[in-house]
């Protein structure tokens, strides 16, 4: 490999070989002249013009062939032939001439310059515009009627079209369902399938299913007086207070276990004999009044009553408030004394 | 063995405070190092000879001793039961019995802020700055010695706090010593420094190389950071089982501590939305034009102070307090205290209606019937509730044309009605958590209005 041509080169050759193609009459003893300095091809006028090249399109073309037989001799030279051949019958068999050499150039050269050249002479089955142009301002026919066949087309370093096979029904069906298409589809709808069941799955979320609001508690003895039971709360968020320091009357009451701050829960102090919040400390004294912290109101009292199988049943469907004077309410406590 | 289940000091704590007396030991002798370089001396007292003795031989000293400190605990982590080096008993004490009592905690806080303005002259130099920073890291290591104290401070999910209270310190510090540069340099005539060296840099790649450095820096130190420190997960969530305490998340711990005072539609609502359009107004109420652009404190005194109020004390201060000092039942601890869920504090609370009708006037509270209508109930409330409602509403009328009037007359001029209003509001908004806060610790004062009725609590 004498001379690789860089992508820059090959640009500089493609730009000026547009430049010139309103200018292609002289480039046809160029290309005749190019062509025979690597082998005796049967050229009209060979020798003279070569010698003293008359423009750009000249040198190009010059240049082009060196590179093409200079790069590789072996496939440089086959190429250069025909088109050689081709030559001065017409400018589009020029143009097709050097863009063949240009291919055959390439794959000595770089991967870019390949490309370029096999995009180049793909493109040259049907000349750009501007070649058309020129062809008609100097009176000729276009190219395209003219060169129908180009030979790069014929080409051996073309692949040759692979002979598919005839295939077996299952070879087509495992074809089809390995296409790209159908895999990219399978994945869609796959995806699409996970998700909407994770949606589905969404709905029903892990949780404690909300205890039914009516139940009952036991027997009215299980809440001896001055005591606060924390029995139902983790569950059903509910004190049982049976006490006697809410207006001196002897009473059991549930009360929710809500504060009316802000919703937290507080919890039972034994020992200091109030209710207290974690989260803003309001506290409560043990009938539910509120005393200390921010807390505006008592808390509240919930649905309670014996019922016929003497057990306390609770209704937390209804709630009563304090400083609303719902407190009264027959259906917010039982009488403490049958405990 | 230790047989105390709370040892103030194990062998793995010992050595890990070797490890951050080491670090005091670095940050010192390059200090040390700083101070030789620049040759700053001063003059010792007749007294003790006189002459010159260079500054950073005090330095070069307290390294020494940072040194010999770091030896002990590197050396002596074996027997904790012998080790000394702790904070006393007496001390623990004294400062608990302060800091556990929010009236000496908010005093504290507001009397540092009051002095670091005062001061602001010697508390902003390089000097002051770095022996600040020295207190912060030396009380923060010997306090580490504290069980109780390094169970609240250890937290994983406290560690971003105590950064925050010293990059606080450090940008405060920032900002009172460029301030005190540029006021000397307008006082004797000069532009601001920032005028002179408005250097401009290119976006690329000066700026957006820079962003991407600390991208990745900042990355990698979440990296670290999340590997490092566990999150603190809890118990699943439970709507009848509440945490005890139940804190918010850090940066919303000042809105917590305002419930406290407030009822939740106005701490939880109002005032956070207040906060936001009042920060969000700034702008348009300020019609000050100096200080754009460049540190000043003496053009803006009175807007920073404002502000700076508002952030410190009130924000920062608050959130110091809902994470460091708030224990089980939203009791203080102080910080060297156990958390007892039992710690009793009376904290029995009176409503100004109460105030007024049962104790000032010694009659029955005005209370609606049964039977009584509508109207007539709302009337009655109405009526229980005058005293705080006159009294809110005073606060909110008369105090701005008050202020117009007196120390900020001035500013009523220059800004309009209308944008005094507005300024003026905010202010008493923003100056209505302090003055709940004292109405509360000295009269145990819960609401000046309470209409529990209608959830309407002031
Ligand atoms: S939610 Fe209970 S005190 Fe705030």
């Amino acid at each position: 490999m004498a001379k690789k041509l860089t992508t820059e080169e090959i640009l500089k050759m493609s730009r000026a070989n547009k430049a010139d193609q309103s200018d292609t009459a002289p480039a046809e003893p160029a290309a005749g002249a190019a062509a025979p300095a690597e082998d005796s091809a049967p050229a009209k006028e060979p020798a003279k013009p070569a010698a003293a090249p008359k423009g750009a399109a000249d040198i190009m073309a010059a240049i082009r062939a060196k590179g093409a037989g200079g790069a590789e001799a072996s496939s440089g030279k086959p190429e250069a032939k025909p088109a050689a051949a081709a030559a001065p019958k017409s400018p589009a068999d020029i143009m097709a001439a050097i863009r063949g050499k240009g291919a055959g150039a390439a794959p000595a050269a770089a991967k870019p310059a390949a490309k370029k050249a096999t995009a180049e002479a793909s493109a040259g089955n049907l000349p750009p515009v501007g070649e058309m142009l020129a062809q008609l301002k100097a009176g000729k026919k276009p190219a395209a009627v003219e060169a129908p066949a180009k030979p790069t087309l014929k080409l051996p370093t073309r692949p040759a079209p692979k002979v598919a096979p005839q295939p077996t029904r299952r070879a087509f069906l495992l074809d089809v369902l390995l296409s790209p298409f159908a895999l990219a589809w399978t994945v869609l709808a796959a995806t699409t399938g996970a998700w909407v069941l994770m949606l589905a799955r969404f709905m029903f979320p892990n949780m404690i299913v909300e205890p039914p609001t009516s139940f009952k508690i036991g027997p009215p003895s299980d809440f001896p007086l001055g005591t606060v039971s924390t029995k139902y709360t983790a569950a059903n968020g509910i004190w049982i207070v049976h006490t006697n320091q809410y207006k001196g009357k002897d009473l059991i009451y549930v009360l929710a276990s809500v504060c009316t701050h802000l919703g937290c829960t507080p919890s039972w102090l034994e020992g200091e004999q109030k209710f207290k919040c974690p989260c803003h400390g309001s506290g409560f004294y043990i009938n539910g009044m509120n005393f200390e912290g921010p807390a505006p109101r008592p808390l509240e009292r919930v649905g309670v009553a014996l019922s016929s199988d003497g057990t306390l049943e609770v209704d937390k469907s209804v709630k009563f408030q304090e400083e609303k004077g719902q407190w009264e309410d027959a259906k917010s406590f039982v009488d403490g004394s049958i405990a | 063995m230790s047989l105390d289940p709370h040892p103030n000091l194990t062998s793995s704590v010992i050595f890990g405070l070797g490890w951050l007396y080491l670090i005091q030991f670095v940050m010192n002798f390059a200090w040390t190092w700083r101070s030789l370089k620049k040759g700053t001396h001063h003059r010792v007292p007749k007294f003790f000879g006189g002459g010159e003795v260079p500054v950073a031989m005090w330095w070069g000293m307290y390294t020494a001793l940072l040194s010999m400190v770091m030896i002990a605990h590197f050396t002596g982590f074996s027997s904790p039961e012998r080790f000394l080096i702790q904070l006393p008993g007496w001390f623990k004490f004294f400062v608990d019995s302060f800091i556990a009592d929010a009236k000496w905690y908010f005093g504290f806080c507001v009397g540092a802020f009051g002095l670091m303005i005062w001061f602001r002259r010697v508390l902003a130099t390089e000097t002051a700055g770095w022996l600040m920073l020295n207190g912060g890291v030396l009380f923060l290591t010997l306090s580490l010695t504290d069980w109780d104290f390094r169970q609240i401070v250890g937290k994983p999910d406290n560690v971003p706090i105590v950064a925050m209270l010293f990059i606080v310190g450090y940008f405060t510090w920032l900002y009172f010593n460029r301030s005190n540069e540029n006021d000397d340099r307008i006082e004797a005539g000069l532009p601001p420094k920032e005028a002179e060296d408005n250097e401009k840099v290119l976006v690329w790649p000066d700026l957006v190389y820079t962003e991407l450095i600390c991208m990745i820096a900042v990355t990698a130190f979440l990296f670290f950071w999340g590997v490092a420190l566990q999150a603190p997960l809890e118990e699943p969530a439970s709507a009848v089982k509440t945490p005890n305490p139940s804190k918010a998340p850090w940066y919303f711990l000042g809105l917590q501590e305002m419930l406290v005072y407030y009822d939740p539609w106005l701490a939880g609502v109002v005032f956070p939305s207040v906060i936001l359009g009042g920060m969000m107004a700034i702008p348009y109420i300020d019609f000050n034009k100096r200080g754009n652009g460049y540190y000043t404190f003496n053009e803006r005194k009175f807007a920073v102070s404002v502000f700076m109020f508002g952030f410190l004390p009130l924000w920062v201060g608050m959130i110091v307090l809902g994470t460091f000092l708030r224990g089980p039942n939203w009791n203080i601890f102080g910080i060297y205290e156990y958390w007892d869920v039992h710690k009793l504090e009376a904290l029995n609370n009176v409503n100004l209606s109460e105030y007024f009708w049962l104790y000032g006037l010694n009659t029955a509270m005005p209370t609606p019937a049964s039977t009584d209508s509508g109207m007539r109930i709302l009337g009655m409330i109405l009526l229980r509730e005058s005293p705080g409602i006159l009294l809110t509403l005073g606060y909110l009328i008369a105090m701005p044309s008050i202020m117009a009037m007196t120390f900020l007359k001035q500013y009523a001029f220059r800004m309009g009605f209308i944008r005094f209003m507005v300024f003026s509001n905010l202010i008493l908004m923003m100056a209505a958590l302090p003055i709940k806060m004292l109405l509360r610790w000295a009269f145990n004062l819960k609401y000046l209005v309470a209409v529990p009725e209608y959830f309407f609590n002031i």
